[in-house]
């Protein structure tokens, strides 16, 4: 069965890091206080971070949350997209 | 390899080495004089050492934190499970009977066994969850 209605979070970090100079994911874990293993889950799609961090990530890039974050919302069973 | 995973291996390497000593002493002093060998247990107390950080360094983040806590909650729902409701539950009225006295000795057996069970579980619990994430992409 697939799980077509999953809500998900995708994110540009990978994206940013390279679009600001090549930022090493070690220099930008240092910079939002996380493990580089952390940067590495978030890039992978494998952690949804908490709202601070993604704070903390966009305030690193300088840009808004949402430039680094995108939600798509799954479709509520029952119910047709409008 | 992070704190927490240096954590588990310390965990799961002092567990070993307690199991090892306990069964090399068994045919030696017996099954209940060789129970001192848990004793060497108490070495997964200097564990939080792991998360001792430099200046600067993170030690443990939100994830590390999250993971951390998961894995505590299946230890300790394999303990409840197990030792709780499997060993108290079941097995000991099979072994002393419904109006049996348990001796004390065996209350001090499960604490000590529970407790390593709990430790293991946890260990490798977190070595399970960051190795689902360690896709090292640089």
């Amino acid at each position: 069965m697939s799980n077509e209605n999953a809500e998900t979070l995708t994110n540009r970090i990978r994206a940013l890091r390279f679009a600001n100079g090549e930022m090493t994911q070690q220099a930008l874990a240092e910079k939002v206080s996380v493990t580089r293993q952390t940067i590495i889950a978030l890039e992978s799609g494998k952690y949804v971070p908490s709202l601070l961090l993604a704070f903390r990530l966009a305030t690193a890039f300088g840009v808004k949350v949402e430039d680094v974050f995108q939600y798509h919302s799954g479709t509520p069973r029952g119910r047709s997209p409008t | 390899m992070c704190s927490n995973q240096k954590f588990a291996w310390f965990n799961l390497a002092v567990i070993a080495f307690t199991l090892s000593v306990f069964f090399g002493l068994v045919p030696l002093l017996g099954w209940q004089r060789a129970q001192g060998a848990l004793g060497i247990a108490g070495l997964m107390g200097f564990g939080p050492l792991w998360f001792w950080k430099k200046r600067g360094q993170v030690a443990m983040d939100e994830r590390d934190q999250k993971i951390h806590f998961h894995s505590w909650a299946m230890a300790a729902g394999v303990m409840l499970w197990l030792v709780y409701v499997f060993v108290a539950v079941f097995l000991v009225p099979a072994v002393y009977g419904q109006d049996g006295a348990v001796p004390v000795s065996v209350v001090q057996v499960s604490v000590y066994w529970s407790w390593l069970l709990a430790n293991t579980v946890m260990s490798i619990a977190i070595l399970v969850q960051y190795a689902r994430a360690s896709s090292d992409v640089q």
